[in-house]
């Protein structure tokens, strides 16, 4: 038995003269979070579409659990859900009435034990008889993955699930998605523009740009390949010293302003340098390490650098 | 110009654009008014005939018979743009649910609301207006509601088609078109009313047919052979055609991306 859930090879959209997916290729593993990240227009969405079935590729091939998804859709739809911020249930019936449908849908044994079970998983009991429209946005994102958990998926694609939340509510959404990863051993492709909530959550990051791949490692080998972090040292006293002493350690620097100096540094090089400007007598009042994020990555292949 | 004056005239360069690209705006301030007229035209001019004495029989049969088509159609295709204004297509098509599935559950609800409503209708009609539907007999009742929910169904097949490929830009149309066929299939009046290049055009339609046979049958409810098969023949060979705009329309709104797009 494989233990790749998804793997996806060569997928390539064309639309006319434009590529909007070229050549993508990666695969998931059981238990396994695989973000999917990239500046808009980058791909992801169109990637989605067609690991979904909602978009036909152009080329290449999409295998859930080993099975080839062009052949055998149902079969591999059956084992996967989706769930995302831009998709809804229908507004007008109740959150147990929605689940009453896709649990239809997906062949669910014994639906009203299992819908039982995921609104009091979720802690939605209470809004089983509510009518979906009337829910706050943090409420339907529960309803929504409690519909993407109804057929037990081994795989859930998720689409940008904290868009529009607050702060708040899409902590505790993610600690339910932390949760089920962990509980239920699911493997999930993430995508979403909160870095944050990537590094968090995601044990591998593929980054897209115009349709390709540009870099796939984890969130960690990622920001260390951006490189150097900054050091930023408040200190009191003569700018002359401390311009010195960072001349003779052969940093990067500027002093954009009194009594602040701005370094840039390897992230295992800043204590010794700290340190050295605080031999040489300097008063340091405040030091601040930022070290390279997700964020900046993505803002690096965002602004085409790399 | 400057204040209030510029500021309707703002709105007024917008209702000037959408009145131009909204589909919804043709089909209520042009379309239907225009499908009213030539319909009640032809009606007038059926009535100012004085060839039938049962003249409103004539109407009613064809007003009750006509939702039979009417529901089937919008079932077909409105029921898909609920899912879609829900932003719920999505959720059901990444179910595993092929679209024979989608298509056979909607035909048959389709039927459901359809034998509902004409129930309701026809009761309404007998208390009110004294008249009973089943007069044209049972055997001919069937064959009739048959063929025009075979008729409703590949209309609304294909509307659904174009919905799919083009997006809600075109959903006027999975309410509006079915109008042109009022007039056309000679649904409230005999065929003979329509001028001739139209009666050619209203004989290949299929429930032309049923309403001809349907208005004979008010006075002699003799199963009309002829015409029920003719009405079956075509609305087999329209079905398949259907069937087949239908795949190759919903086939190239997935190669598009349209199909995914529908949702958001």
């Amino acid at each position: 038995m494989t233990d790749k859930v998804l793997e996806v090879k060569k997928l390539t959209k064309q639309y006319g003269a434009y590529r909007a997916v070229d050549n993508v290729t990666f695969a998931i593993r059981r238990g396994q979070v695989l973000g999917l990240l990239g500046p808009n227009g980058a791909g992801k969405s169109t990637t989605i579409q067609m690991l979904c079935g909602l978009t036909l590729p152009s080329s290449g091939s999409v295998k859930y659990f080993g099975q080839d998804f062009a052949r055998v859709p149902q079969a591999c739809l059956q084992r996967i859900n989706f769930a995302s911020a831009y998709n809804a249930l229908q507004g007008r019936i109740t959150v147990r009435e929605n689940l009453i449908i896709f649990a239809g849908l997906y062949g669910v044994r014994k639906p009203r034990a299992k819908i039982d079970e995921l609104l009091e998983y979720f802690e939605i009991a209470r809004l089983a008889k509510s009518k979906y429209w009337d829910l706050s946005a943090g409420e339907r994102t529960r309803v929504n993955l409690a519909k993407a958990l109804i057929n037990d998926p081994e795989l859930i694609l998720m689409d940008e699930p904290t868009a529009s939340l607050d702060p708040d509510i899409a902590d505790k959404v993610l600690a339910l998605v932390e949760e089920l990863r962990v509980s239920r051993q699911l493997s999930i492709l993430f995508t979403s523009h909160n870095m944050v909530e990537v590094e968090r959550i995601c044990d591998e990051v593929v980054f897209l740009d115009h349709g390709r791949i540009v870099s796939q490692d984890t969130p960690a080998n990622h920001t260390k390949r951006l490189g150097d972090a900054t050091l930023i040292l408040h200190f009191r006293g003569e700018r002359a010293l401390v311009e010195r002493v960072l001349v003779s350690m052969g940093a990067q620097f500027v002093l954009p302003a009194v009594g602040v100096a701005t370094i840039k540094a390897k992230s295992e090089a800043v204590a010794g340098m700290v340190a050295a400007v605080a031999d040489a007598g300097v008063n340091i009042r405040e030091v601040e390490v930022n070290k390279p994020t997700l964020e900046d990555v993505f803002l690096d292949i965002a602004r085409g650098q790399r | 110009m400057t204040g209030s004056m510029a500021r309707v005239w703002g709105l007024l360069v917008q209702e000037a654009y959408l009145t131009r690209r909204s589909l919804e705006i043709f089909f209520d301030i042009i379309f239907f008014p225009l499908m009213n007229v030539i319909l009640f035209g032809f009606i007038s001019e059926f009535l100012g005939r004085g060839s039938v004495t049962n003249n409103s029989e004539f109407l009613l049969v064809g007003i009750l018979l006509w939702e039979v088509v009417s529901i089937n159609q919008y079932n077909v295709s409105v029921s898909t743009l609920w899912s879609v204004w829900s932003h719920n297509l999505t959720n059901i098509f990444i179910a595993p649910v092929s679209i024979v599935e989608y298509m056979t559950a909607h035909l048959v609800a389709a039927v459901a609301r359809t034998l509902i409503v004409l129930v309701v209708l026809a009761a309404g009609a007998q208390v009110v207006f004294h008249f009973n539907l089943a007069s044209v007999g049972w055997l001919n009742l069937v064959l009739f509601v048959v063929n025009l929910t075979v008729f409703g169904w590949w209309i609304g097949i294909v509307l659904l088609g174009l919905i799919f490929r083009f997006g809600t830009r075109v959903q006027a149309i999975s309410w509006g078109v079915i109008f042109l066929f009022q007039p056309l299939t000679a649904s409230f009046f005999p065929v003979g009313v329509l001028p001739e290049v139209l009666q050619k055009l209203a004989w290949a339609l299929p429930a032309t047919y049923v309403f001809e046979a349907a208005r004979a049958a008010l006075t002699d409810p003799a199963v009309n052979w002829h015409a029920a098969g003719m009405a079956a023949a075509l609305n087999l060979g329209y079905f398949v055609v259907a069937g087949v705009v239908f795949r190759r329309l919903f086939r190239r709104s997935r190669e598009t991306g349209q199909f995914a797009r529908n949702d958001l």
